[in-house]
This record gives C-alpha cells, structure tokens and sequence, in this order.
C-alpha cells in the first residue's frame, strides 16, 4: 500500500492578476489564456489557471512576466500561498475525507481547474495523473498553510493505517 | 439449542467466542449476535423493559430490540440483536437496579396504576413537586452508563458519489442494484445487515451477480440513516460515514414485521416469525422446543416451513383470518399441525417464574366462545408489516393507506426518488424480484443510462397485513410500545382524555418517542387512534420521519471534524518567545507571552510598560487586508464607509467606519491612499473574510471601474509602538520617518518593501508595517533585534486591549454589539450625511429625529475603590432598572484606576455624572462618567508632539 506523497511547491514563483483587462494583458505579454473559467493550460515550468472570468494565476518561472507594467482594468493579486503537489495510490481516499468534490468524476482531459472548501480551508485544486496514479496541485491560503498540511498529513497517515475502513474487506 | 449446520448459516463454528453476560460465562460463535448467541446459550431474559423493568427476550433480531440494549465496557446501549459477538465481551444489561437477576426495579411493575399514560405531564404540572419528580426521574431513567475517560474518537467521514444509491438489499434492492448497474449505472448497495439477501435467506445466485458486478459497490453493515436534499443520504458504517450524493435513489428498505397486541405479548419466548427465521437460517438457533404459530398472512406459512424443517414442533396455528386460502390449510394438513382459523391470542401464559411464556389462550375472534389452551415455549407473530419508509418521507414522498395491503404506500414520488419491495407494498417474493428491476431500470434511465424497462408487476392477491391485530383485556400488560411500555389502555385513555391528533397522542403518551422510533409500536397506535375516533388509518396520518432514522453513534457524530486554524508567518517565532496563546476567530494569537517567574497579569503590565516607556511590537497580522483600485476606487470607499474618501490626500490615511443597511457598525479600520486610483484599507480581524464578501457583492451590484483584492493573507503586519519605536525602525528603514501622523509612506524595511502607516491605537508613535508574508519572519526578527538594545518587548492581544482602553477606544464586536449605530458609539464625528450615499445613511437618517437608547461612554472607578471590580457585560442600574452595561473594563496601570467603556442611557451620560454597576453578588459599586481618552487626552504622544 503506497503513501500519499506531499510536496511543498510553496517557494514557486507566482503571481495573480484580475480585472476586466487581465485576459488581455496577459495575451498582450504572450501568454496563453485559458478560454473557460475554471480551466488551465501548461506553461513552460508552470501553468496558467483561469480562475474565474477575469482572474488568473501564473505558477512558475513564466510568473515573472506579470511584473510588467499594469493597464488600466488590470489589478495584481499578491500571491502568498501555500502550494502542495499530493500524490498517490490513497489520494482520492483523502479527496473525499476532506473534500465534497468528486474529482474522479472530473475530465482531466479539460484540465480543470475546481475551487473549493478542503478540510475547511478555501482551495484552488488542480487534478491530474502521474505515472497511472492521481495527483493533484493545490493552493491555499498561506496563513491556513501549517495547519492545512498538518491536518491532510494527518488523514492520510491514517489511511494507511490497518485498522482504517477504508482498507478493510467493504468494498468502497 | 444450537441447530445442526443450516445452509448458509452465518456462524463460523470453528471460531468460538467466549464472553461473559452479567457476570456468567458462555460461547458462541464468529458470526453470531450477542444475543443470538446467548439464546443459543438458554439465555431467555435478554434486559428489562424500560418502565415496569418486565423481562424481555428477543423480539426482531432486527436491530430493533430495544430491550435487548447492553453495557459492553465503556460502551452504552449496544443492541444485542444486531451487533456481532468478539471474544472476551463482558456484558450487562443496561436498565436494572442492581442486576437483571434480582432487578429491584422489577416491582416498578406493581405501581403500573399509578404511572397512568402522560405520567410526566402530570407529575410536572404541580410547581410545588418538580423538584421532587425531576430528581426522581433524573435518578431512574437513562439507559446505559456513559465512561467519561472514553479517549475521542476522530471516526473518519467521508463524502461519496454514485449514479444510483441503493437502499436494502433483499430480493428488490438486489434486483434493483443489478438492473440498474446492467444499464450502465453506477451504483451504491447499502444495507445494514453483515450479509446480502435481506429476508431472503437465500437468493444466492442474485447475490452473486451483484457482488460481481463491475458497477456495483456494495456497503454491508451500513445504515442509510437519513435523506437529505438533492439524494444526499448519509451512510453510516460501524466505523465511517459516509456522505453519499446520488444521482438517483432506489429505496427498497423492506419493511418492519409488526408485533400483535395480547396480554403478555412481551414475555421472553415470544417474537416475530422473521426473528425466528433469523435465529435458525443465519445463526443455526432453535428458538424455542414448541411453538404456536399466529399468522395472518401468506408470510406466516413460509416462515413455518423453516420452523418444521429446523424441526421445531409446532403446536398449532393460530389464524387471525377466518378463510385461510386453501394452499396454506393444505400446509399444515400434510403435517397434522392444528388451524384455528378465525382465532386469536388473548393471553399468553408466563411460566412459574414469570421470565418465560409457557402456554397461550386463544379465542375465536368474533364469538363469545371458550377459551382454549395451548402449553408453548414459544409463540412466533406474522401478522403484518409496517413500510420502513422514513427515508421515503424525509425525501418529500407523499404517501397513501393503500387498504389492499394495510400499508401506507408511496403516492407521489420526488424526483429521482423510487421505491420497490414490501416499501411499495409488493410483497410476494416473485413480485419484489420484479419491483425491483422496474425501478432500478427507472433510476438509471433518470440518470442517463438506458431506457425504463417496461415491467408489469402483479398485484397482491391478498394483504400480507391484518388490519387489527389487536386483542383487549382487562387486565392490560398487552403491550403496544414496547420501548415505553405503553400498553393498549394508555392509548385509549390519552384518546379519552383528548389526545385524538397523532402528533399530539405521540407527545402525551410517548408512543414511537423510545430508541426504536415507533418501529414496532406506530402502525398499532395509529389503528387504536383510527378506531377510537372513527377514522382510516390514512385519515390519521403518521407521525413526522426526521432524520436520523436510526441512532447514529455519538463516537460518528462527534468524530473527526475540520476546525481550520490561521497563523501568521510570525507564529513559530512567538511560540519561541513564550506565547500563550488565544483563539481570534480561526487565528490563533499570543494573549502575552510568559515570562518566568510572572503572573499572567504580571506579564501583560510589562508588556503595557514597555509600549508606554519604551518600545514594543505586537503582530497585528490577523486584520483584514484590501486593496482597491481603478478611477472609481475612491467613490466605492466613499458609498461603503461613512466618513469621506474622495478628498484623502495621496500618502494619508483615514479611520474608516462600516455600516450595514440598517446603520448598525460591522466593522471599522484604516483606509490608507497610496495615489489617486490605489487605496490599501484594513479591516477587523474578525470581519475580513465578510467585509471582503460584502465589498464584492457591492462591486458587482456598482459596476464601479474598480477592483478588491484580498491580501489578508499575503500581508504580515506588525504595530511597532512606543517612545523609541522611531528609533529602532529608524536603524532599518530607509523611508523618511518624519511623516506625520496618519500618514501613509512605501519604503523598505530590514530591505524588504513595505507599506508604513502611522496609526495610534495603542496612544503612542507607532507604525504599522505592511510586509508581504514571505518576509514577514525576517522584519519580525530584524526589528526584535534592532530593538534590544531598548529593551523591545514583543506584546499580546491583552496588552494592546489595555493600551487602547487607556485611549478610549472601542473594539468592533466588544464595545459594538448588533444594534449599535455610531452615534451609540460616539462615533457621529465619523459619520458625513452630506454625502450623497453610503450604505446605512437612510436608516441613520430614519433613526436621527429619534432619542437615543444609549450611549457609549468611559468610566472610572474610584482611585480608592477596593474589592472586586466590574466585570465586562455587568449591568448598570439606575433607579432599579437596567440601565446600560459595561464592554470593556481594566485595571490602568498608567492612571492607577480601574477604567472602563459602557453603554449608558443618555440622561446619565454626561462626565461628571454618576452610575451603578451590579456585580455578580449583587453589590453595586459606583463609576464615574469621565471623557475620553483617559490616558494622554490630547492625543501628543501619537503625533509625536510631546
């Protein structure tokens, strides 16, 4: 039985952007915008996320490029997050003790792109497959970070315990 | 009394399980019951019943033998009839006085006249003797004891999801969970036995495909325990819930065998005939040597065939029904076992101790004839079925008496919400079969899968319920509830008495209020109430189903749960430095931090010292943080605050006030401009992620050209504040700290950018600095540092509570409740009605020609005032009569006086004037009203004017 494995991808360079004339603005400064809400597309070494109809994140080196000077409709979002890469056999096991989402439901093919409530805390979740195995990239609020770590850490050690329901006989 | 190897038995004989039951040793087997292993064992008094304390044996072996609850350990109210045996139980039963044996609560019984039905709404109408009852009672009821150094369990919950959720897997479930699957669903099969088949003992084959199937998960031991909207139904498992949102709901719960009403009809050796073949086809138990069989229905042949064959000696078969269908007489002709077509039980008779049945009387139903005898150590019910439908009712269903079947019965169903098997008053095996792959073929083409099979489903042929399975006695102890021991007379006397609606006779009698829920008792209680007042049993009406449908354990209900928690960058550095910590809202911040040797009150005054005469720094990263931008930034602030934003000159701040559409304060901070379309504002910690909310619903109603960010937490903050705080930033910054009070300037500290504000909360020079969170450790550390040399002193909530009590001013949420205006709150110099609009201004304007209920105002106690000082929220009274109450009070050690803030009447609000504030014990002490700020009243010390 294979663990969940953490990554913290805190220290990734990022920035946000939002306003009427984001989406422009960052054509403008030749990145590639998602189309749909709530979809993302790769960056060369991170990705961009539209997070809503005029709100984007970039993750990654590409992030830099958001330094450019700002246009009138165009607002920066200082982004201080807590950002984990989780992977594993059990990760959908911890998505749904921790989140009402149904990820395996999602097309990943879509790359979408779900914000939601995790243990409580706000996220931005990125679903993905790794190596036949799910992952997934999430951001929080880096104030909620610790605690947020701590307690997904703390539901997936007990997924692997023997005693866990999910590792008895009952088919789930 | 265990039986030979039965087919399909669910006991593992090669694992023996030795436990003991009140204190006596016995073995059963891996798969058994507790109780089953115990009547395997001649145990025949499983517990006593709750009020008389009668003795009780097996009724259901359904989950619902609430007179079989046991104290296994630390754990209360285990149901025998259902949870599986482990090795080395020690077991008690939950309801005696002293032992089950020698029960002192046994002879409650003989004082059954003088706990008439509605006993307690009797007993409590006398004033004089509640006290009296209440003790009495607290000290007899409850079930079970509860071991407070029972460790927390975080019993994990999860969410789930399906196409199709199947509730009950007997024959219609199955068949509903297959066809629904073959169609391409996928689907969820719950039921809360250990094993697949319900009633059926068999259906192997079925099970089989099911089990097997790629599309079917299948949750045994599972109690689907309530419906909630949009098909969410919460699955509890023994050590998990489940919360699983379907697509589609399937509920085939069966249905619950209904007990008769006899005199006696609780005595230990009496049970349904399902119970019976529950004992002999999965646990290999006899239940009892020889039975008398009442039935009234086509079940009660069935279930006798496995009676005969488990080689029990039926001594006869009482039938409530005067025509018996020829098929079921033939039954019993072929084995010489005797038909009293057209009889009933009127008592059985309990055995010499009185802990057994030992014979039944029976008598024809409608003639005055004699009575018979018949000696039995058994007597096993069929008469009838009551719908396990809850989960029908709380999903919306309407239901309908259908007197084909006596059963209510789904009428209309929700959307997506389908019923099949005895639920839907099918009750022939072949039918339910049917049933149940016309609704799983239903609720799969309701999600997308396939078309609906179209599937006829033959009617019954006769109803597998009789409608009066009720025999009266004289002498009572014929038992409807068996929860509360409430017998047929309780329910006619609550009827006599004027109890006539169900809802009010459920209230009054307690009918369906025991831990079982009316499973056994509301169908017979409803009948009584139908016959009295000369109605349908659908004219009656059931009761109201809430969820849970079944009791779901404290140890799930108080499980794991998610309380998120916020810390600062800071966090780790004020662990280091002593921190104790407080929760502020999901925050958690240092109260003070402790110093060796102090008191807690000790440390806070020396953290108030170090900020009054030296340098101190708190992290006040928890405020809200918004920034907002565009050309109509500035007219948003203006409509959403009720001072004036337009005219804020660039690199100024101003406080901020914010109502709600009523005029009543939320929330207060600093708007800071940092140039014509830029402001950066804070908001109170508790009111960020609100504010933000709000702010954001406004800016999408405005269509102004702007747009909020949240930066609460991307910033760290830090109020360094002091006389030497100048100083000691100085040596870090290189931003120009001549800049005045209020003032706002961008430089860098400890070379990282930040966001300077000048602000005077805590009534000294002090800065605010705004860093990105990131860095937010490093300026922390690099201003402790370059503060040591004047003895910096990092300082808490507690602190900053009292510094800004000694300049008067108030917390948003302590010293404002939710009805404050500003005017309450000495806030009118904030407030500019000649501003076109802010939000609240039409209610102030409402609310300005009108008096004032109160008003905040400062206070101090006496400098000689010794004793007990007032604490926050005390009352003030004048003239005998509440007259305001205190927010804030503390012990100033900069004035040596006990200061305060209180909302007064207004007609003692003036300084100088007097008021009196009751403590706890009842004393008042006196308080003066004083102006405010108490401590540097012109306000040089911040402005750096001294």
């Amino acid at each position: 039985m294979s663990a969940i494995t953490f990554e913290n991808v805190s220290r990734t360079p990022r920035a946000g952007v939002k306003g009427p004339g984001a989406a422009a603005w960052l054509a403008a400064l030749d990145l590639p915008v998602p189309r749909a809400p709530n979809t993302w597309l790769p960056l060369p070494g991170g990705l961009i996320a539209r997070l809503g109809l005029t709100e984007f994140l970039v993750d990654g080196s590409e992030a830099a490029k958001l330094a450019a000077p700002l246009v009138p409709g165009v607002y920066p979002v200082l982004r201080q997050d807590t950002a984990l890469v989780l992977h594993g056999a059990r990760l959908n096991e911890l998505l749904l003790e921790t989140c009402s989402v149904d990820f395996r439901a999602l097309d990943l093919a879509a790359r979408p792109v779900v914000l939601t409530s995790m243990a409580g805390v706000g996220v931005t979740v990125i679903p993905g497959e790794e190596g036949g195995m799910p992952c997934c990239r999430i951001w929080c609020d880096g104030t909620y970070g610790e605690w947020f770590f701590e307690t997904l850490a703390g539901v997936a050690g007990e997924l692997t315990q023997p005693g866990h329901p999910c590792n008895q006989g009952v088919t789930a | 009394m265990r039986l030979p190897p039965q087919s399909g038995e669910w006991i593992v004989r090669s694992k023996p399980h030795g436990f003991r039951f009140e204190g006596r040793g016995y073995t059963g087997f891996e798969g058994d019951t507790i109780a089953s292993a115990l009547w395997a064992g001649g145990v025949r008094v499983l517990g006593h019943s709750f009020k008389y304390h009668r003795p009780r044996g097996i009724l259901s072996a359904a989950n619902h033998d609430v007179n079989a609850l046991m104290q296994a350990g630390g754990t209360p109210n285990v149901r025998a009839d259902a949870t599986p045996l482990q090795a080395g139980m020690s077991l008690t039963a939950v309801n005696t006085y002293g032992s089950l044996e020698r029960d002192a609560g046994r002879f409650l019984g003989w004082f059954a006249r003088f706990l008439p039905v509605g006993f307690y709404y009797k007993a409590f109408h006398s004033k004089r003797l509640f006290p009296l009852w209440e003790r009495m009672f607290r000290a007899m009821t409850g079930l079970g004891r509860v071991d407070f150094s029972t460790p927390r369990l975080r019993t994990p919950k999860r969410y789930g999801f399906c196409d199709v959720l199947v509730v009950g897997a007997g024959p219609s479930g199955l068949s509903a969970a297959l066809a629904a699957a073959e169609q391409g669903a996928d689907v969820v099969l719950v039921d809360e036995n250990a094993r697949l088949g319900g009633s059926t003992h068999g259906a192997t084959e079925l099970i089989s495909k099911v089990t097997t199937h790629p599309n079917i998960r299948v949750f045994t031991d599972t109690c689907a325990a309530g419906y909630y909207a949009d098909h969410w139904v919460p699955l509890v498992e023994r050590d998990r819930i489940s919360k699983m949102r379907a697509r589609a709901v399937v509920v085939a719960a069966g249905a619950y065998e209904q007990p008769a009403v006899f005199r006696n009809n609780d005595l230990p050796g009496i049970m349904l005939a399902s119970a019976a073949q529950r004992l002999i086809r999965r646990y290999a138990v006899r239940p009892a040597q020889r039975v008398v069989v009442l039935a009234a229905n086509a079940d009660a042949y069935r279930a006798l065939a496995d009676f005969i064959d488990a080689g029990i000696e039926v001594a006869a078969v009482i039938d409530l029904r005067e025509a018996v269908p020829t098929e079921q007489v033939a039954v019993l002709a072929a084995r010489g076992i005797p038909l009293h077509a057209g009889h009933a039980i009127v008592e059985a008779l309990p055995a010499a101790d009185g802990k057994r049945v030992a014979g039944v009387k029976l008598a024809p139903v409608n003639t005055a004839a004699p009575v018979t005898e018949i000696p039995c150590d058994g007597i096993l019910v069929s008469v009838g079925w009551a719908p396990a439908a809850p989960l029908l009712y709380q999903a919306g269903t309407k239901m309908r008496y259908d007197a084909g079947v006596h059963q209510f019965v789904p009428d209309t169903l929700p959307d997506g919400v389908f019923a099949c098997g005895r639920v839907n008053g099918v009750h022939e095996p072949e039918s339910r079969l049917l049933d149940g792959e016309c609704a799983g073929s239903a609720a799969a083409a309701h999600c997308g899968f396939g078309t609906m099979k179209a599937i006829s489903v033959p009617a019954e042929t006769a109803s597998p319920t009789h409608p009066w399975p009720i025999v009266p006695h004289p002498k009572g102890k014929n038992f409807i509830d068996f929860d509360e021991d409430l017998q047929l007379a309780d329910l006619e006397n609550a009827i006599q008495e004027g109890f006539d609606n169900i809802e009010l006779m459920k209230r009054y009698s307690t009918v369906g209020m025991g831990p079982s829920q009316g499973k056994h008792s509301n169908m017979n209680a409803l009948r009584v109430l139908a016959r009295a007042t000369g109605s349908t049993p659908g004219e009656v009406g059931t009761t109201t189903a809430r969820p849970f449908f079944h009791p779901v354990p404290m140890s799930h209900l108080a499980g794991r749960g998610f309380t998120p928690e916020r810390r600062t960058p800071m966090h780790a550095i004020h662990a280091t430095a002593g921190a104790v910590w407080m929760p502020a809202g999901a925050w958690q911040r240092p109260e003070y931090y402790a110093v060796a040797g102090q008191s807690r009150e000790e440390c806070i005054e020396g953290e108030v010292r170090a900020v009054r005469h030296g340098v101190g720094m708190i992290d006040v990263g928890t405020l809200g943080k918004l920034e907002i931008r565009g050309p109509q930034a500035a007219e948003f602030l203006e409509r959403v605050y009720i001072s004036k934003y337009v005219g804020l000159k660039v690199g100024m701040t101003r406080y901020a006030v914010m109502c709600d559409e009523s005029g009543v304060v939320i929330d207060d901070g600093v708007v800071a401009r940092l140039a014509d379309d830029h402001f950066y504002f804070t908001t109170t910690t508790s009111g960020a992620a609100l504010i933000y909310r709000e702010l954001s619903r406004w800016n999408t109603l405005w269509k102004l050209d702007c747009g909020i960010v949240n930066l609460t937490g991307a910033m760290a903050v830090m109020n360094l504040a002091g006389p030497k705080a100048k100083t000691v930033l100085a040596s870090l910054t290189d931003a120009d700290l001549s800049f005045p009070y209020l003032a706002v300037r961008e430089g860098s500290v400890a070379g990282v950018p930040a966001r300077l504000l000048r602000v005077g909360f805590v009534g000294e020079w002090g800065v605010e600095i705004h860093v990105p969170a990131e860095h937010g450790a490093a300026v922390w550390d690099a201003l402790m540092k370059a503060g040591q040399a004047h003895g910096i002193r990092p300082f808490g909530v507690e602190a900053q509570r009292l510094l800004r009590l000694e300049k008067g001013h108030l917390i948003i949420g302590q010293d404002t409740d939710g009805l404050t205006t500003p005017g309450e709150a000495a806030l009118d110099w904030a407030v500019k009605m000649d501003k076109p609009f802010f939000v609240g201004q039409r209610s102030l304007k409402a609310i300005a020609g009108k008096p004032r209920r109160q008003q905040l105002v400062g206070f101090m106690l006496s400098a000689d005032h010794a004793g007990e000082a007032p604490k926050e929220c005390h009352l003030v009274i004048e003239n005998g009569d509440i007259a305001g109450r205190v927010t804030s009070i503390a012990w100033s050690p900069s004035l040596s006086r006990h200061i305060g803030l209180a909302y007064v009447q207004p007609d003692i609000a003036q300084a100088g004037q007097k008021f009196s504030i009751r403590l706890s014990d009842g004393s008042m002490v006196t308080a003066n009203v004083v102006k405010t700020p108490f401590y540097d009243p012109d306000n040089l010390r911040q402005k750096e004017a001294t």
